[in-house]
């Protein structure tokens, strides 16, 4: 049985969890309890709060879904999960300037390791005033070339769309055979 | 639908940078305790601006600045309120020969940039953008397009905290290149000596640290101007990979997986 990877990220109540909610066929495994309380969370040192989902593709093929926190304490995760990686989602909730900076950071920071194929998520965009995909672009001055979609991660559609869109960007990069 | 937040997070400089490169037409509404502004924008540029705190009227302006007296203004708005219901005061005393239109846009225009760089110093403040919201023709005397590059260059000159800058300028071992494709509005800003000193030293090699030991320049003065010509999409800040966090090592490249593998994924998720 192979299994291939894919890396979802962002700042704090993103919706990653929600991303993979939404798609995985098995119960999300979260290592722990989400909470909205944000400084609970970073004052937790010791707990990581993953999640994990999984698609399967065929009898000999299985898609691993990684949640992984954004913050600047779990940069060490980042090695295990970005090894065999496929590509990396990073979400941003469209609704809170206050995380922008934060996703600036996150994606200065995995790009510079890896060259994987990855996409930024424009997540949340049926709430009330959120930044459109363009927007989010200019706000993070993100190229041309990064494509920045748009996502509602409590809608199936939309989250298969979103993977088929890294999806296609990571066959982009793929060798023959 | 509106863009909403704090200039804490996002401040007016990046505000600016998105409404002209997205084309903006609509309302920027700030408020803070003490004090409220609105921006008008049509299609990136800055029509409009008012300050609550420093509301002034045209009339009382012009008055003040000794162009037009008490008396020509009185009479402008007798004419208002009358035969020339609903048409802006500035109108009106162009026509009554107070004033040249020419005379009346550079007044404007002065009055315009001046409540917007004052809003530069605000490091906190409700930010509201409401998309497609035009400035009614009667609140205004005239509006005037206002490309924000030369705007933002300037307001970035009354910044003088260090906690602004950092955000973009972590250190002076900061290197910046000039962008590969700035827009092409950014040819019309206007520069300053001292700015011109600097922008001639950038060259994607030399740390801000060396560009103010070679212009003589203090560090904050060089890493004022810098955060300038990023706020206005000139320059950028080199990308230098982060130090590894302890104890990590240097990942493995990644193995690049076959087209195969790929399409079989796509099949499965578009099936569902």
């Amino acid at each position: 049985m192979k299994t291939v990877k894919m890396v979802i990220t962002g700042a704090v109540n993103s919706g990653k969890t929600q991303f993979i909610r939404t798609i995985s066929e098995i119960e999300v495994v979260s290592t722990e309890r989400r909470t909205t309380d944000d400084t609970r969370m970073i004052k937790e040192e010791t707990t990581v709060a993953m999640d994990f989902g999984r698609i399967t593709i065929a009898n000999d093929l299985v898609l691993h879904l990684f949640g992984t926190p954004g913050q600047r304490r779990f940069d060490f995760m980042w090695e295990i999960l970005s090894e065999g990686m496929l590509g990396l989602l990073i979400l941003v909730d469209s609704t809170r300037p206050e995380t922008f900076r934060e996703t600036l950071r996150i994606i200065d920071f995995f790009t510079s390791y890896r060259e994987s194929p990855y996409v930024v998520v424009a997540n949340k965009q049926d709430l009330e005033n959120a930044w459109s995909p363009e927007e989010l672009r200019l706000a993070l001055r993100l190229p041309d070339e990064v494509k920045v979609l748009p996502c509602v991660a409590t809608n199936r559609e939309s989250v298969k769309n979103v993977l088929l869109e890294l999806l296609y960007l990571v066959l982009q990069t793929a060798e023959e055979g | 639908m509106a863009l909403v937040g704090n200039l804490r997070d996002f401040n007016l400089a990046d505000f600016l940078y998105l409404v002209d490169r997205g084309y903006k037409t609509g309302r920027l509404t700030l408020r803070r305790s003490d004090d409220a502004a609105t921006l008008y924008f049509e299609k990136g540029k800055l029509v409009y601006a008012t300050q609550y705190s420093r509301e002034e009227r045209l009339g009382e302006m012009l008055v003040r600045i000794g162009r037009i007296t008490e008396e020509q203004r009185d009479h402008a708005l007798r004419l208002q309120q009358g035969p020339y219901a609903g048409k802006p005061l500035g109108a009106i005393l162009v026509e009554l020969g107070y004033i040249s239109e020419e005379e009346l846009k550079r007044h404007v225009r002065t009055q315009i940039e001046e409540s917007v760089y004052r809003l530069f110093t605000w490091t906190d403040g409700e930010f509201r953008f409401d998309a497609g919201v035009l400035v009614a023709p009667e609140d205004v005397m005239i509006t005037l397009p206002l490309g924000v590059e030369n705007i933002i260059m300037e307001g970035v000159r009354r910044i003088d905290e260090w906690s602004r800058i950092r955000d973009r300028i972590p250190n002076t071992d900061v290197v910046v290149k000039f962008v590969d494709q700035p827009s092409d509005r950014a040819k019309g800003v206007n520069l300053t000596p001292d700015e011109w000193r600097v922008f001639a030293r950038i060259n994607g090699k030399d740390s801000i640290r060396t560009i103010a030991e070679r212009t003589g320049l203090g560090e904050f003065e060089v890493c004022r101007i810098i955060y300038g010509f990023i706020s206005a999409g000139l320059v950028e800040v080199v990308k230098e990979r982060p130090p590894l966090p302890p104890g990590v090592s240097a990942p493995v490249p990644a193995e690049r997986p076959k087209r195969s593998l790929i399409n079989r994924i796509i099949e499965r998720i578009r099936g569902m």
